[in-house]
């Protein structure tokens, strides 16, 4: 969680995204946020984010992205 | 037949409202199919036939995409990990040539209905330059209604159940509905199937808040387009029609008053078939939030046609930007070259087939391809640029916070959305080109109060009308920004004062719209598209 953090921070700095839960609805992350995200997420995390698992869902927080990249790594 | 129309208000969208209520809930969606076929062959006759096949595609599409998903889903449990991907891989092949034929078939239609002619002059251009005589010939083709909209409805149900977003629909009147839905087939909101088809298919009993509202809605919109609108539509024809005769601050209040136009005109429309569903207790996608108080590009474009940014970002940008192709590019730029260009690559290579289909879906022109680069250049340039502004904002100790800052922030956006109206409302690229160096030359104030303004085809009355429009859209906008819902507070008050705001509200429109001798409806801009 906390390699997460860091690089949420790096993407997007003065977020606190430990307590932010409405990323997303909130407009704190926007559709190129994403990507980036995504992308270091895929770098770091070694797995595979399709367009189908980028709802908002997945986003609105720190840990729903963070159980999104749990639940890819079971999967693989 | 026209939303704005006393066929559709006072006959068509009134019997098929009694209708609906009158039969038993089970049914009920059969009146709005049957209701959204007699719309369609009403406006558009025998072109019914090309919706009719979209539906088909991906009706047995998705029936033959949905058997390989569900057959992979059984047999999975029993796989051993190399059984599994090897299965998956036989199946995708299937469902490849499945959403294939789908695509083919939608996209095919659209493209050599909408944009054949477009293809054919390019390809001219092309053959005269090297001397030759043979030229394509133009076909003269009328396009079936909303084809550009429900295009997109058909293959992002086509390509969600591909990717087993959701199952496959086995009823085919309920595919033939969430297609040709009368309220949404002329200008959108582009609708995706989980959110829309249950509800069509669901029969909903009368509700009076939804009835009310709806017709509140239905007023709004009525306000908009016919009060507004239709009434701008003169002075902005006149100079944009003899755009050589005018300079400085004409064209700069024709493109603000263009600007003003298509808003109130789509926004207006959005609201009359919202309100058109709400009625029948259906909740359309929103189209528009509020547009003008954007800070910047991508926050307009995050409140303006909605559905169909929605659509490009899903269908386009993160397919695009997301593939492996360009992670690994990504990747590579970020370890070999610059980590602020690297993580920007593929989002620069999304957002340009993003801009492109933006542009070209608006029009066969090569005017509409302009103004889709004209937000993709300023996009990338924004992106690529961000640590020099972040830098000059703090060499100069300005926090993006500050609230004169963020109201800077708006009117740039506005000045910027300006100039993207004025290359989408002019003949070509040049002759917006030249409106806008136009602007420059004898510029005056004046111009505002010597009454030229009122010479071209407009009177003082709507000029005040056009004014005291624009001054309730900007009010109501703001209070909604605000987070004030003005309906609700309207609704909350006693019988006496509601009905006197919405008398108030029926009057403005019936007295104030612009109809009659001396005017003439303006067709819905989006509707051509």
């Amino acid at each position: 969680m906390e390699k997460l953090l860091v690089i949420m921070q790096e993407i997007k700095p003065g977020v606190d995204f430990k307590k932010e839960n409405n990323l997303i609805e909130n407009c704190i992350l926007d559709s190129l946020d994403i990507v980036t995200l995504v992308t270091e997420i895929c770098d770091e995390y070694d797995i595979e984010i399709t367009p189908l698992d980028v709802v908002p869902e997945n986003f609105q927080s720190a840990e729903t992205i963070y159980k999104l990249i749990t639940r890819l790594q079971n999967e693989d | 037949m026209a939303y704005t129309s006393y066929v559709y208000l006072l006959l068509f969208l009134s019997i098929t409202f009694l209708a609906y209520n009158l039969v038993p809930n089970k049914i009920k969606w059969l009146i709005l199919l049957l209701a959204s076929y007699l719309f369609y062959c009403i406006s558009s006759e025998n072109l019914v036939i090309y919706i009719v096949i979209s539906t088909l595609s991906i009706y047995f599409s998705g029936l033959f995409i949905q058997k390989f998903n569900d057959k992979f889903e059984n047999a999975k449990k029993y796989l051993s990990k190399e059984d599994r991907k090897l299965l998956k891989a036989k199946i995708a092949r299937y469902k490849k040539i499945a959403i294939a034929f789908a695509l083919i078939i939608n996209f095919g239609l659209l493209l050599n209905l909408k944009y054949c002619n477009f293809f054919a002059e390019t390809a001219n251009s092309i053959i005269h330059c090297f001397n030759s005589s043979f030229s394509i010939p133009w076909r003269n083709i009328v396009l079936p209604l909303g084809i550009s909209f429900y295009t997109l409805q058909a293959t992002s149900y086509i390509i969600d159940v591909y990717r087993g977003k959701y199952k496959a629909d086995r009823n085919l009147g309920r595919i033939a509905l969430f297609l040709c839905f009368f309220p949404q087939i002329v200008e959108g909101p582009i609708g995706r199937y989980d959110q829309l088809a249950d509800q069509l298919y669901e029969g909903h009993s009368f509700n009076y808040e939804n009835f009310t509202f709806g017709i509140q809605l239905i007023f709004w919109g009525l306000f908009k387009k016919i009060v507004i609108a239709d009434r701008v539509n003169t002075l902005v024809n006149t100079v944009f029609d003899n755009y050589v005769n005018y300079r400085g601050m004409t064209i700069i209040v024709s493109v603000l008053l263009y600007t003003l136009q298509i808003y109130a005109e789509f926004s207006g429309c959005m609201d009359i078939v919202t309100g058109s569903s709400q009625i029948f207790g259906i909740h359309l996608s929103k189209n528009f939030k509020r547009p003008f108080f954007a800070n910047s590009i991508n926050d307009f474009w995050r409140r303006w046609n909605i559905t169909l940014g929605t659509w490009l970002r899903d269908y386009i940008f993160y397919p695009i930007s997301l593939s492996k192709a360009f992670m690994k590019l990504s990747k590579n730029v970020k370890k070999h070259l610059n980590v602020h260009f690297g993580k920007l690559i593929p989002a620069t290579f999304a957002l340009l087939f993003v801009w492109l289909g933006n542009g070209f879906w608006h029009g066969a022109s090569w005017k509409y391809i302009s103004y889709g680069m004209y937000y993709y250049v300023l996009m990338i340039l924004g992106m690529f640029c961000e640590p020099l502004f972040s830098t000059i904002l703090s060499a100069l100790h300005i926090k993006r916070k500050f609230k004169w800052y963020h109201i800077f922030q708006i009117v740039r956006t506005f000045i910027i959305v300006n100039i993207g109206m004025l290359i989408f409302r002019a003949d070509d690229l040049i002759v917006a080109a030249k409106m806008l160096i136009s602007t420059f030359s004898g510029f005056t104030f004046a111009t505002l109060a010597n009454g030229s303004l009122l010479t071209l085809g407009i009177d003082k009355l709507d000029m005040q009308v056009i004014m005291f429009g624009a001054l309730v859209i900007f009010i109501v906008g703001l209070l909604q920004e605000k987070g004030y819902s003005l309906r609700q507070t309207i609704a909350s008050k006693n019988i006496v004062l509601r009905w006197c705001v919405y008398f108030t509200a029926i009057f403005f429109v019936i007295i104030l719209g612009a109809y009659g001798v001396g005017y003439s409806p303006a067709d819905f801009i989006y509707a051509q598209f």
